[in-house]
Order: C-alpha cells, then sequence, then structure tokens
C-alpha cells in the first residue's frame, strides 16, 4: 500500500500542527471508564485511538492524535506509532461507505475479482480510491474469516455475504439510501465493545441466526 | 505543561546479582553475576559477539530487535541415574536477552551460528542502499565492520530497494537517511531513557517501518546530537560534519567540553587546523558517554572565520594590527606607569594554569589585588554564603552521587540550559532509581525536555518570591513534624515565622497544598538540592542560601547542597585565587583588593589606569551593562585577551589574540571539583598565544620569574594549593581527579 503521508514528498520539517480538544463529554467518560480498567492509563491507547476515530468523523487527524496523548499522558510520537500500526485507523477520510471487499482463497474462487471489477466500473474509482461525491471507499482486504459465505463485503461494522458481481449494484443501491456514516458507526461499535454492558467481545462466536441476519458480532 | 509524562522504568526483571555462577563461553571457563546479558559476558574473556540494537545504557538494553548476536546455548540436565549431560537450545539466541546461569556453556562460532549471523546480515542490507562511498560512517561503521567479519560475501537480493528522500533534516543538528535504518531502535530508546522528549518512534509496519517524528515536526531536544554516535549505521549524521572529512583522515585530541561548568569529556576530531566535530568519551563519574548539544555543536568557535590572529591596537579609534613584541611593550609600560592601581577580570573560561599565572602577575609582580573571576550579582566575600558553614564551594554532591538520591530539590534553576549533563543525572535518578523530583521554577518552556517533564511537584512561582516558598516549605516541615525528634531545627524554627503554606500561596502564586506535597517529599532522605542561576542571581543571595543550610541541616542531608558554576572553569578560577579576598587555595588575603563591581566602578570614573579583561564578556553579559560600557570607555588602557572581537574587545584599546580550549594543554576544574585535563590539538596561527603565556611574558619582562609550559606552572599550583597537592598531568588520567578539602578544614 503506497503511503505520502509521511513517506517521500515533503523535505523539511513541518509546524507542529494545531492542537484541538474534541472529545465530547461523553467520549470523555467513556474514555475514562475504559482507562479504569488498566494499572496504566497508556493501556488504553487503541481504545482511546477508536474514540478518537469516531469524533473526529471516520479518521485521525494529526489534531486527534494530539488530543488523544494528552488525555493519556503519552508522546504524540507513540501514539502516531500505534495509530500508523494499525491498518484499521484511518489517517485519511474515508467514503461514507468503506467497501472492504475480501479476495482472500474462497471469496477468490467465488468471483471476488469480478465484484472489485464491477464495483470499479460502477463507481469509477480503483481499488483504494475515493469516489469524488465522498461516498465510497474502495478496498481489497485479506481473509474476514466468513468464507463460507462468500464473496464478502465489509461495511462498517457489517457485513454482507453472498456478493456477486450481479447482485452488488443492489448493495451500493442500498447503501446509498441509507444515512449511517459508517465508519463512524464501526469506532462506536468497537468502543462499546470495552464498555462495561457490552456481552460480546470482538472474537466471540455468532450463531447461524446472526450469519443469516448480516450482522457481525 | 508538558503535554506527555514518561513513567519510570521498574528495575530489569532479571538484574545480575551478587552471586557468582560459571559459564564456558567458546570453551573458557569464566566467573560471572547471576542473570547477566551474556553479550557482556563473552566481552569478559574477549570472544566478540556482534550486535547493534543492544546498548547497555538503554532500558530494554535488551531490545533484540536487530538478531546479530545469535549464539547456540547449552543447559546442562540431569539425568534420571544422577549424571548430568549438557541440552542444546533447540534454536540460537539472543544474547543480549541471555541471562547467564550456573553451568551454561556458549557457542559464538559454532557452524549453525555463522550460517545465521550471514542469514540475518543479509536480511539488514536488503533494504540498505550501501552508498558507503558517500556515507559519513564509512569507515566507522558497525554495519560495515560486521559485514565484513560475519557477513555474506553477496547478496542474492534483486528487486527494487526502498527508497526515501537522501538527507531528512530532522533536528536543527542531525539529518536522517531512512534508507540506511536498520530499525534497531537505538535512538528511539534514547528519547525515551536518557533525554527524555520522546519525539522519535517507530511509525507504521513491516516492511513499511520507518523511524519518524509526530506529523513530520522537528526534533527538538537539548541532547540530539548523541543519537548521531548512537546510530550503527549512518541513518543518522550530523548536519555541521557531514561531507567534511572522512574519518580515516582525522585526527583525535582528548579534551574537555568547554561550554559548560559539567566538564563532560568529549574527543575533538580535527584535519587541518578545522575541528569538525565533537563526539563524547566515556566517564562514568561525569557524563557517562553523552554530550548535549551545545558542547556537541557549539565548538564551532574554535576554527571560526573571525579568529584573532594577530594583536589589536586601537588608534584614533580604529584597530590595526600590531606585532606581539609592540603589544607587550605597551602593556608593560602601561602597568609600569599604573603601578599597583591595575585590576583583572576574567579567568572563568581559562584554564587553571593561565589563572594561576594571571593572579600571581597581579599580585606578586604587580601588587595588586584588584583581581576577580566572578561576573555574577554575588560578589561578597567568597567563603561567605557556603564554605563557613559547611566547608565547601560550590557543590558538596559528585555528579554520579547525585543518581542515589531519594529526593533531588531543583531551585531556580532551569536545569536542561544550566547544567545539561546534571539533568541527565537528575534524570536518570528518577527513571532508573526512582527518586523522586521536586522542580521549583519562576516559568516552564513548552517543546524540549525539562525537570518540570518528570518533577512529582512543580512550584511554579512568581519571580522574587523564592524565601517565602522557601519559608513556606519550612514551615509545613516543622508544623507537621515531619522530621525525627532528635533533628537540629532550631536555626530552621527561627526563620519560618507566619510562612504558612497558605500565606506562601498568596505571595507566590504557588498553590497551597502542592507546598505541602513538596514539603512531604524533602523529609524523604537522602535528598540533594541544586541552586540555579535564578538563586545565584538573586539579590538575597546570602540569605538564601543560609535558609537553604538550615534546610539541609534539619533534614539531615549536611553537605548535599549544590551551587554548581556557570563557566567551564568557574571553579577553577576561584580555586586559583582569582578572587579579591582569597588567594590561590583560599587563603584569604589581606588587605582584599576590589570585586569586579567596584573595579568597574573605578574603571568608569576613571580612577583605574589599566584594566584587563580575559575571556570576559562584559558588555553583552554583565547584570549592569552600562556600567561595564563606561566603565571601558572611562578606563584609559583597556587589554582584552578574546578569541574573537566580540563587543567587549571593541571597547578595547589593545586585543590579544588568545588559544582556545583546542589549542593548549592545561586542566580545567568542573563544577564538583574534578580537575581534568586538556590536550592541544592544533595551532591556528602562530600569532595565538595561551594566555598563561601573555601573562608569563608580561611577568618576566616586569622582572618575575618565567614558567616554561601548561606542566610547569601546574607543579607550582601543586606545591602552593593544598588541595592541588599531588596532582600533575600525569596522575590525572583519563577520568581526571576530584579534589577534597583537607581535613579539618572546615
Amino acid at each position: 500500500m503506497a503511503t505520502t503521508e509521511n513517506g517521500p514528498g515533503a523535505l523539511e520539517p513541518r509546524p507542529a500542527p494545531p492542537k484541538e480538544q474534541r472529545f465530547s463529554l461523553n467520549a470523555i467518560q467513556e474514555l475514562e471508564e475504559i482507562a479504569s480498567h488498566y494499572p496504566e492509563r497508556k493501556a488504553a491507547c487503541l481504545p482511546a485511538l477508536w474514540i478518537a476515530q469516531r469524533e473526529y468523523g471516520g479518521y485521525l487527524t494529526p489534531a486527534a492524535i494530539q488530543e488523544v496523548a494528552d488525555r493519556l499522558g503519552m508522546s504524540y510520537a507513540e501514539v502516531e506509532g500505534v495509530a500508523t500500526f494499525y491498518t484499521m485507523y484511518n489517517l485519511r477520510p474515508r467514503g461514507r461507505h468503506h467497501l472492504e471487499v475480501c479476495t482472500c482463497l474462497t471469496c477468490a474462487v467465488m468471483g471476488a475479482y469480478d465484484v472489485v471489477h464491477e464495483l470499479e466500473r460502477a463507481l469509477g474509482i480503483e481499488v483504494g480510491g475515493t469516489t469524488r461525491d465522498g461516498e465510497f471507499t474502495l478496498s481489497e482486504v485479506e481473509c474476514l474469516d466468513y468464507c463460507g459465505a462468500a464473496t464478502v463485503v465489509q461495511v462498517g461494522d457489517r457485513y454482507f455475504t453472498h456478493v456477486t458481481a450481479d447482485n452488488v449494484l443492489n448493495l451500493i443501491e442500498e447503501l446509498r439510501q441509507s444515512e449511517e456514516y459508517t465508519p463512524v458507526k464501526l469506532a462506536d461499535a468497537i468502543v462499546k465493545l470495552h464498555l462495561p454492558g457490552s456481552s460480546q467481545t470482538g472474537g466471540g462466536s455468532r450463531t447461524g441466526e446472526q450469519i443469516r441476519n448480516n450482522e457481525l458480532y | 505543561m508538558s503535554q506527555f509524562r514518561l513513567t519510570q522504568t521498574p528495575p530489569s526483571l532479571n538484574p545480575p546479582s551478587d552471586r557468582m555462577v560459571r559459564v564456558k563461553i567458546n570453551g573458557i571457563e569464566v566467573e560471572v553475576p547471576n542473570g547477566e546479558n551474556i553479550i557482556e559476558s563473552a566481552k569478559r574473556v574477549g570472544v566478540d559477539i556482534p550486535y547493534f540494537c543492544y546498548h547497555p545504557r538503554l532500558s530494554r538494553g535488551e531490545a533484540a530487535n536487530c538478531r546479530m548476536c545469535l549464539v547456540d546455548v547449552y543447559m546442562p540436565r540431569k539425568n534420571p541415574d544422577g549424571t548430568e549431560t549438557l541440552a542444546k537450545m533447540p534454536k540460537p539466541q539472543t544474547a543480549c536477552t541471555l541471562p547467564a546461569a550456573q553451568g551454561m556453556v556458549i557457542e559464538t562460532e559454532s557452524e549453525q551460528v555463522v550460517r545465521d549471523r550471514k542469514g540475518i546480515l543479509e536480511f539488514l542490507l536488503i533494504n540498505h542502499p550501501l552508498d558507503c562511498p558517500i556515507c559519513d560512517r564509512g569507515g566507522e561503521c558497525p554495519l560495515q565492520n560486521n559485514t565484513i567479519f560475519y557477513g555474506p560475501p553477496t547478496s542474492r537480493y534483486i528487486e527494487e530497494k526502498r527508497h526515501f528522500p537522501k538527507a531528512y533534516p530532522l533536528s536543527e543538528y542531525v539529518v536522517f537517511d531512512r534508507e540506511r535504518c536498520i530499525h534497531c531502535a537505538r535512538c528511539t530508546r534514547f528519547a525515551d531513557d536518557i533525554s527524555g522528549d520522546a519525539q522519535l518512534a517507530f511509525l507504521k509496519r513491516g516492511a513499511d517501518m520507518e523511524v519518524g517524528t509526530f506529523a513530520q515536526t522537528a526534533y527538538r531536544s537539548k541532547f540530539s546530537g548523541n543519537v548521531i554516535e548512537l546510530c550503527p549505521v549512518g541513518a543518522l549524521l550530523s548536519r555541521t560534519y557531514r561531507f567534511k572529512a572522512r574519518p580515516w583522515d582525522l585526527h583525535t585530541q582528548k579534551s574537555i567540553c568547554s561550554r559548560c561548568s559539567n566538564g563532560c569529556n568529549v574527543k575533538f576530531d580535527y584535519r587541518l587546523e578545522q575541528l569538525l566535530r565533537v563526539n563524547a568519551r566515556v566517564n562514568e563519574e561525569v557524563n557517562e558517554e553523552w554530550t548535549c548539544d551545545r558542547g556537541k555543536f557549539g565548538h564551532d568557535y574554535v576554527s571560526a572565520p573571525d579568529r584573532l590572529k594577530t594583536p589589536l591596537l586601537k588608534r584614533d579609534g580604529e584597530f590595526v594590527p600590531i606585532s606581539w613584541t609592540e603589544a607587550l611593550d605597551r602593556i608593560v609600560e602601561q602597568l609600569r606607569q599604573a603601578g599597583s592601581n591595575v585590576g583583572g577580570i576574567g579567568g572563568q573560561r581559562c584554564t587553571n594554569e593561565d589563572n594561576f599565572v594571571f593572579q600571581k602577575l597581579f599580585r606578586e609582580v604587580l601588587g595588586s589585588n584588584h583581581i576577580d573571576s566572578r561576573l555574577g550579582r554575588y560578589q561578597g566575600p567568597v567563603n561567605r554564603p557556603l564554605f563557613e558553614r559547611f566547608g565547601y564551594h560550590g557543590m558538596g554532591n559528585r555528579i554520579a552521587d547525585l543518581e542515589n538520591m531519594k529526593t533531588l530539590f531543583v531551585f531556580g534553576s532551569e536545569l536542561v540550559d544550566e547544567q545539561p549533563i546534571i539533568f541527565l543525572r537528575v534524570r536518570k535518578a528518577w527513571r532508573f532509581k526512582g527518586a523522586s523530583v521536586v522542580n521549583a521554577v519562576t516559568r516552564v518552556e513548552e517543546e524540549t525536555t525539562k525537570v518540570a517533564d518528570f518533577a512529582e511537584v512543580n512550584l511554579i512561582y512568581r519571580p522574587g518570591t523564592e524565601m517565602a516558598l522557601l519559608l513556606a516549605l519550612a514551615h509545613v516541615i516543622l508544623h507537621e513534624k515531619l522530621l525525627p525528634k532528635n533533628a537540629s531545627t532550631s536555626a530552621l524554627a527561627q526563620r519560618v515565622g507566619d510562612w504558612t503554606p497558605a500565606r506562601a500561596a498568596a505571595e507566590t502564586g504557588v498553590a497551597a497544598e502542592d507546598i505541602v506535597r513538596a514539603a512531604h517529599l524533602l523529609v524523604n532522605g537522602p535528598m540533594a538540592i541544586l541552586v540555579g542561576r535564578a538563586i545565584t542571581e538573586h539579590p538575597e543571595f546570602e540569605a538564601l542560601v543560609e535558609v537553604l543550610g538550615d534546610l539541609v541541616v534539619a533534614t539531615g542531608n549536611q553537605g548535599n547542597l549544590n551551587i554548581p558554576g556557570t563557566e567551564c572553569n568557574t571553579q577553577g578560577a576561584m580555586d586559583m585565587g582569582v578572587l579579591p579576598d582569597v588567594g590561590p587555595g583560599y587563603r584569604p588575603i589581606d588587605p582584599p583588593g576590589m570585586n569586579t563591581h567596584r573595579m568597574l566602578e573605578a574603571a568608569a570614573s576613571g580612577q583605574l589606569p589599566v584594566l584587563w579583561i580575559v575571556g570576559a564578556k562584559l558588555v553583552e553579559n554583565y547584570h549592569d551593562a552600562d556600567l561595564a560600557r563606561r566603565a571601558l570607555e572611562n578606563c584609559p588602557f583597556v587589554i582584552v585577551n578574546e578569541l574573537r572581537l566580540t563587543e567587549t574587545a571593541r571597547m578595547a584599546d589593545l586585543v590579544l589574540p588568545a588559544a582556545s580550549v583546542a589549542e593548549k594543554d592545561g586542566t580545567y576544574t568542573s563544577c564538583e571539583r574534578r580537575v581534568q585535563r586538556i590536550h592541544k590539538a592544533f595551532d591556528i596561527s602562530p600569532d595565538i598565544k595561551p594566555d598563561w603565556l601573555i601573562f608569563t611574558e608580561v611577568a618576566a619582562m616586569l622582572g618575575g620569574t618565567p614558567y616554561f609550559s601548561p606542566r610547569d606552572i601546574l607543579r607550582d599550583i601543586a606545591a602552593t594549593v593544598p588541595m592541588y597537592a599531588g596532582i600533575s598531568f600525569r596522575s590525572l588520567g583519563d577520568a581526571g581527579i576530584r579534589w577534597e578539602y583537607p581535613a579539618g578544614d572546615a
């Protein structure tokens, strides 16, 4: 994956980005609750970044990284190191729906690349790109652990299964109609997992009912 | 306030213990402490284990991410029949994380290890550009060296390597070549563990991983130069030294840093009379192996193009170059006319030998006691605040002792600027040894590392309210009865009065509960106090030191009050008697001469015919700059020894080109009273003379006994100054000698 944020390009150090405080009162309470689970505040870095990803509109700006570092007492560089390590943290704006098409073995056999090509054609973008209207971002991802229902497309916190080149345009239409901003919804779902009262954990088993209803978690 | 707070590092999980174990390395049996890293044990028997990421001074010294130090390990195993056999660990282990255990057998040259090292190096070189011909590190590069001795002769990698811009300016002094980086994490660990800036981190992962700063901002650190020396490849390079020389063309001379009073041991690397770079020399007692950026990059003045290279005489307001013969004749003529009515100022940046001859010229040849090295606001009797009470001047503790304190009280000092290497010790005490730090300052700078980042309590007070703050701390200690019953608190009790924390809070602007918290920490001994410029330049300096003295006495920390000097030889100039009221070795002089301020006043009113200023930037730095200016204007004959035409030198009548630290032999005495040797590296011009030579030539022309060399002078110093008895160039060695006051002197 070609990244340009810190890669080749600018040659001079940049001035420090302006600071912001965008965590809502509710977000601060969530963060404090999560931090209280650990002996050190630093340990809450990953959930704190999810909170930031939600509060900053689906991706982590430099200001978001600074706010997380300030709230946890970490250095900016360390938090940026974490945020750039994990691919699920977005460092650039994504579309309102991030289409992540599994192209791993089973899905590939079941026509995942036909889905990808159909999406590229219909949306007028290439893999990795975002539509001009900011509605869709298209990515290829590795195995989503849902091979029995190939081809799988993950959008935010939802899995769509049995997708084919023929029915994928319906999925696009369905997403266009929805009013959700799925990267934010995904971040929120993950934050909720860290809070008490959530009966689910990330890797929990799913019932056949849930699978049929296309429910993640 | 700081935005982040690095945590203290718990002691290593497997610290070497006192118990000794026997291990066998390549067939050599050796006894080592239980749990010692095998990499260190191998050094004991002269077995070379190559490594990149391991560094004994960095925590997580066991980074084990370069994988270069793989060794085969066998452990003894008991069989059912009671016999013992050696069992080989199935895979090679990293020696830097391998704790020594009884009976362990290590093989560093087995067939498998040799093959594995080749493989590791082949991997490390996959993305390394191999641009050694244009790399500053070429010739002194661990990656080059290890490849020669352990690497594969060829690479099988024919794909495209990673590409990044070649010289990314990481900080003011450091450029970064990401292509060359092998991800050893030494620089990132240095930034966390030692300097405390924590601005360097690994970004991204896998094949995309790179060292970087947050959002590509500049790496701001007062210690950034150290990462250049730590880097085991040519990824982090000096901006000033880049492309200046090849390492094998450099000459090296041992020296002492001249930029502050801490006395860091350094090496001057030079070529063709140009000082090209300054690297640290190891001295466990002083700087360990670190330097600050001021010391590492602040010696450019030595080879500056505007160095004075001939004496300059002012004629009709213009400087004209003259010969040394003429200059010396002029000086002698003026001194003869003036008799004993001459003044000498300066010497804090000269060697002990320069200073000794300086005061000897004034006292014995000219018969004047008007000589003073001090430029600060306090110019009272030198013995008054500290010596008369505790029997020492300056620092009571050794720098290395500071790391063993439980509590450190930094008072009125921007420590990282004023005493950078003491700052690193204080930070080490906090980070690795669990000390708590109380920091009292007037303001806290943003951005770079500072004591406030890790201090347990920060007392940020209004300037001028130091006394109120101090008395309130004492008030809490006394009224909450924090001290044991037998503590000698009477002196302190008399002073505190009704300075309750609440009253002091209103006066100083510090929250009352912070004062209480700080007071509770201060009684947790051993406690040492470090005093900075805000106190030494305070109008009530003596009174503050009295109270601080009472505080250390009451808390049972006699000798732990430290007032480090400012310049590289502030301490030595005082030891040599460049003071109006005492001679060499602090022998009282009667009658005392005029101090700096009174000399300037006398000169300003035209009563001092000759003023000799030695490396002192009076106009620039004296607290009463206007007085300094009037003094230089109204004094009929001002002589200035300087390296460059400073503002002060511009106002002189005669400017003499003096030798810098790199151009003379001699000794400096650091703030902890460590006498250390500087070695002459080169001559910039035949017409530049060391200060001692100027003084001794003038003295000889006036009938004094000449000295022939710094060695000659030091012999006289050792005979005259009791504290320097037994000190000679030979006895100083590389680490220097910290002198103690003769017993019973206090």
